[in-house]
């Protein structure tokens, strides 16, 4: 689209601008520490970091490894209950960390601006768009009035909002969430910073709005001069955005680099473990080398190095001491043992390779058994003409209309979408938590929407089990984890005496790989990937054939996402289940699936086996989608052709479009004259 | 010496159940005897570690990954102590077991009793002296007795009454929240009730079916329990849609246990607030019905206090000592209540 990412990076000359400045902002050795009721919590425990003037540093690191709490030490945005206890922040001659509120109104904003993660927080719903960067413009641009006006108007047309006259005068509750976005990027814009910290900036926005974010900012940037500092946990954003790349972990910066050099030469074993978890780099049908456990606990004082029990590599003196900054070259530090000389020669795994040839398709296994294929595949639901309803006369909304599919026993179905695209409405339709209004739905052919019997209904209960999206939502936090896993078994007393049960529930713990001992914990003393075991092992312990999966990793660190996909298919694997996997991000459902079905606004557009979608998606809405996945290697990604979905490009006032098979096990939307287009291109 | 303990636990450590993970580590379980020390536990015996130890690879177990990040929590554990954090409701809490103890005690101190009389013309209105700690009534009954005796059939009433609003509170609250299809007909119910002053169902109960304790408890209860439940409801409305009630529901969860296990306990710390403030609120309620000639009770705190209105101008120990126990009362129910409540509050513990 825009022409500013299509000619490829030169890292090579971004590192020699690097080198030849003195940096712009350096901290030093910073430690800031949270009190929590008599607590003490040590989120940044001694991290270093150099900027430098018109680079963009993205910052990586899971949730809880202070990359928030590192950055927003540079604005003075700590809460309250959180101070810096050590080391300095230089900027222009001045040290940032000894700043009082009140020197503080001299940067932020001013010298040094943020964009918040959330879009729908960030705004005053009370007051109107242009009021809000008004409002910014005047505090630090000392225009008023007409003037000021002018001004937010010009901006509102800068970060691309169509109407910037109407739209001024609109609440944030008419914005959507991109739009929402570019408001406060507006803002953060207004008073034209030196520096611009993105805090997630994209996380919360659907793939194909994030990329549209992301070039914007990118394009602001070069206008202004601008130096970025990006927060995130997405690789792909990372390999979109970044000169340099910082990792963080446990509070410290534990490499930093270059994006080629971290991306494709990592040094440390945390860099290592994030890289080859990333399911693009995975061989379908194997396991992804997972990260196990979860990040430290930074109430406890951390001995050593901080990721030592989760490294694979780790020395004996990881657990003793804590490792130093090794440098690697002059852009390229590392903070690991194993860069010291006495260290053992350790070679980078093998799926970190696989990065550079990452615009191929995902290796598979050749003997792999695909379900659909099988000549005597048996359906084990179907949907037919599915309809779903919310609310009743005129603020009637149809969430789902006209869907059809079937899913094969032992498959992996894919459904993905947008938000609100209906996707979860359509998983909570088959587990029976969302009434429907038309259509129905069949389970080994017999009936399972509406109204059903009683043995009937303690069947499906049985049989259909759902996982969750939130992790930290989808437990009941006052109960334990006994209690949780067992509350099944308990309803329809499928259990002999209460020995059997606890036997049954450290079973269901065991397979999903806890340790028998959590059953006596409660829910929040789990991270976010422990807990989404638990919610699996609590759907497992019901013996079901078929589980819906909504968005099961969708809201986990990137280092546990691997944990969970693993478990699920190893799962499908012993005992034959049958998956419909939910998901928004194509990459994922690419590794895990077996056929994917991509809806958009409560319709399904497309339908193809998992492969043959990738190799030849033909509606509109698919190629728009798949051009904005975002990609883990630097080089293709900051060349990627983004598409963009108008649906106006379909006439269906005369030619009504249908759902039909264009090629066997390939569905498409559309109208006989878009068919025709799409045969054509499969050459048929 | 320190060395060899490490080693013991070593042992025990690996006699617990090796569990096996999804992904393959070939490498993690080829020895697990070997007395080679690794994982947090074993620092003792790293320090102590020659160098050329320090660089080679330590033994990697699947287990120490999944405990880090684990803390030692329990609830109620932590409910407590916070509670004991907060020194003043402690200290209340004490000098109001002492209080409700002392309610028992009291009366076999004295040599009299509630019903005998003193039946010469001095002993009315007598101030507190050694012979009447309290002073004496203007019927010339030791007032100490009657104090007490008084306090003890107030706690009951209160205790009871509290008691009954919260748990009909609740259970309503927690229903008409959570089922949608009867949220229309408590909402009525609760215009209808909450819309005419209760003091006019209380004047007209005292007045037809009678005045005694038990009724106005009854009573207390019946119309009581409004509040509770709307604040409840309301509460009920926050957890209701979240995902762990979705899940209940996929894995057929009966209604009730949907209520208690799922609900109930996130409303703890407001149900114990309710609780505890019912208590000095029923007392105050109590007393304004005695003031007003509602109940016929002989003595209780609320009639002790309406009997004092006439004479403590000039005989101030009629209203003191009742008016001293009722503060106390109160005061220790309003402090324990907010601590209690703060203490049971998750977000509380860190």
């Amino acid at each position: 689209m825009s022409q500013a990412n299509v000619q490829a990076v030169d890292f090579d000359a971004r590192a020699r601008q690097v080198l030849s400045q003195t940096p712009l902002l350096s901290a030093k050795d910073l430690e800031v520490t949270f009190s929590l009721r008599g607590n003490k919590l040590t989120a940044i425990r001694g991290a270093s970091l150099d900027l430098y003037e018109g680079e963009t540093l993205a910052i990586v690191g899971e949730s809880g490894s202070g990359k928030s709490v590192f950055t927003k030490c540079f604005v003075g945005m700590l809460d309250k209950n959180g101070s810096i206890t050590g080391g300095s922040i230089m900027y222009q001659g001045e040290d940032l960390a000894q700043f009082t509120e009140k020197d503080w109104l001299r940067i932020r904003g001013r010298k040094i601006a943020m964009v918040t993660q959330d879009p729908m927080t960030s705004l005053n719903p009370l007051k109107s768009i242009g009021k809000q960067i008004q409002e910014s413009v005047e505090l630090h641009q000392g225009i008023k009035g007409k003037e000021a006006k002018a001004e937010v108007i010009r901006i509102l047309k800068a970060v691309g909002i169509p109407e910037p006259e109407r739209r001024y005068k609109q609440y944030p509750h008419e914005f959507s969430g991109g739009m929402r976005q570019r408001v406060v990027i507006a803002i953060a814009v207004a008073c034209r910073p030196q520096i611009l910290i993105c805090d997630e900036p994209t996380t919360a926005l659907d793939v194909t709005i994030q990329a549209q974010i992301l070039d914007l900012i990118r394009r602001l940037q070069k206008e202004q001069n601008m130096t970025i500092i990006y927060i995130t946990h997405d690789l792909g954003v990372v390999a979109n955005v970044a000169d340099r790349v910082a990792v963080m972990y446990g509070g410290q910066v534990i490499e930093i680099g270059m994006a080629n050099e971290v991306f494709f030469d990592p040094k440390h074993p945390y860099t290592w473990a994030l890289l080859s978890a990333l399911p693009q780099l995975g061989v379908k049908g194997e396991k992804l080398p997972a990260i196990d456990g979860t990040p430290p606990n930074l109430f406890n004082k951390i001995k050593g190095d901080a990721f030592a029990p989760r490294n694979r590599y780790a020395l004996n003196i990881d657990y003793i001491e804590e490792p130093p900054m090794y440098e690697v070259t002059a852009t390229h530090n590392v903070k690991a043992w194993l860069r010291d000389p006495r260290a053992p020669k350790v070679e980078q795994p093998k799926a970190i390779e696989r990065l550079s040839e990452l615009s191929k398709p995902t290796g598979t296994d050749p003997n792999a058994y695909h379900p659909h294929l099988d000549p005597n595949r048996e359906t084990l639901l179907q949907v037919k003409d599915l309809q779903v309803t919310f609310g009743s006369g005129r603020k009637k909304f149809v969430a789902v209309n006209d869907v059809n599919f079937e899913i094969y026993k032992g498959e992996t179905f894919a459904l993905v979408g947008e938000s609100g695209s209906g996707k979860t409405t359509i998983g909570r339709a088959i587990v029976r938590i969302n009434p429907i209004t038309k259509g129905e739905i069949l389970f080994k052919g017999e009936r399972i929407s509406g109204r059903i019997s009683k043995e009937m209904d303690t069947k499906v209960i049985r049989s259909l089990q759902m996982i969750f999206q939130d992790p930290m939502a989808s437990l009941n936090e006052r109960a334990k984890v006994d209690y949780i896993v067992s509350e099944g078994l308990i309803n329809y007393h499928l259990y002999k005496n209460e020995h059997d049960r606890q036997d049954k529930v450290q079973k269901a713990l065991q397979e999903v790989g806890l340790l028998t001992e959590f059953s006596s914990r409660f829910p929040h003393e789990f991270s976010g990937g422990q807990r989404q075991r638990i919610g699996i092992a609590r759907s497992l312990i019901m013996q079901p054939e078929f589980i819906v999966a909504d968005e099961p990793i969708s809201a986990l660190d990137v280092s546990i996402r691997a944990q969970v996909l693993n478990l699920l298919n190893e799962l499908k694997k012993q005992r034959g289940l049958t998956y419909l996997f939910i998901a928004h991000d194509l990459s994922v459902v690419r590794f895990i699936s077996d056929r994917i079905a991509v809806i958009h606004k409560g319709q399904i557009v497309e339908l193809a086996e998992a492969e043959e979608l990738f190799a030849h998606p033909l509606h509109p809405y698919t190629k728009a989608l798949l051009s904005a996945v975002p990609n883990p290697n630097p080089y293709v990604e900051r060349v990627k052709q983004l598409l963009v979905y108008d649906p106006s490009v379909h006439d269906y006032s005369v030619d009504k479009p249908v759902w039909s098979e264009i090629k066997t096990d390939h569905f498409v939307y559309g109208n006989q004259k878009e068919l025709d287009g799409y045969a054509a291109e499969l050459g048929l | 010496m320190a060395k060899k303990q490490h080693k013991r636990k070593t042992v025990q450590e690996l006699e617990q159940p090796v569990v096996k993970l999804d992904v393959d580590y070939s490498a993690v379980d080829k020895e697990p005897k070997k007395e080679r020390p690794y994982g947090r536990a074993y620092l003792g015996a790293r320090s102590a570690m020659p160098e050329e130890q320090l660089f080679e690879f330590a033994e990697y177990r699947p287990q120490d990954a999944e405990r880090t990040g684990y803390s030692n929590y329990s609830y109620w554990k932590s409910v407590w102590q916070n509670f004991v954090r907060n020194k003043p409701a402690i200290i209340m809490s004490v000098v109001f077991i002492l209080l409700f103890i002392f309610t028992f005690v009291a009366e076999s101190l004295s040599q009299y009793d509630v019903a005998t009389l003193r039946q010469d013309n001095q002993s009315i209105f007598l101030l507190p002296s050694s012979e009447h700690w309290f002073g004496t009534t203007q019927a010339g009954k030791d007032y100490w007795v009657i104090t007490w005796y008084a306090t003890r059939v107030s706690l009951a009433l209160a205790g009871l009454v509290a008691v009954g609003q919260i748990i009909a509170g609740t259970v309503i609250g927690l229903v008409w929240g959570y089922v949608r299809k009867l949220d229309r007909f408590f909402t009525e119910l609760y215009n209808l009730i909450d819309n005419i002053p209760t003091i006019i169902y209380m004047t007209l109960i005292a007045l037809m079916v009678g005045q005694s304790l038990g009724i106005m408890a009854v009573t207390m209860i019946a119309f009581g329990w409004l509040g509770t439940a709307r604040n409840v409801r309301n509460l009920v409305f926050m957890y209701r849609d979240r995902e762990y009630n979705l899940a209940s529901r996929c894995l057929g969860t009966r209604l009730w246990r949907v209520l208690f296990k799922n609900i109930f306990p996130y409303l703890i710390s407001v149900i114990v607030l309710r609780l505890t403030l019912a208590i000095p609120g029923t007392i105050a309620y109590e007393t304004t019905l005695s003031y007003l000639g509602l109940i016929s009770e002989e003595y209780s705190l609320g009639i002790l206090l309406r009997n004092a209105r006439d004479s403590f101008l000039r005989y101030p120990h009629m209203l003191i000592f009742p008016a001293v126990i009722v503060s106390i009362i109160t005061i220790t129910f309003y402090l324990v209540g907010n601590a209690f409540s703060d203490a049971c509050d998750p977000r509380n513990h860190v």
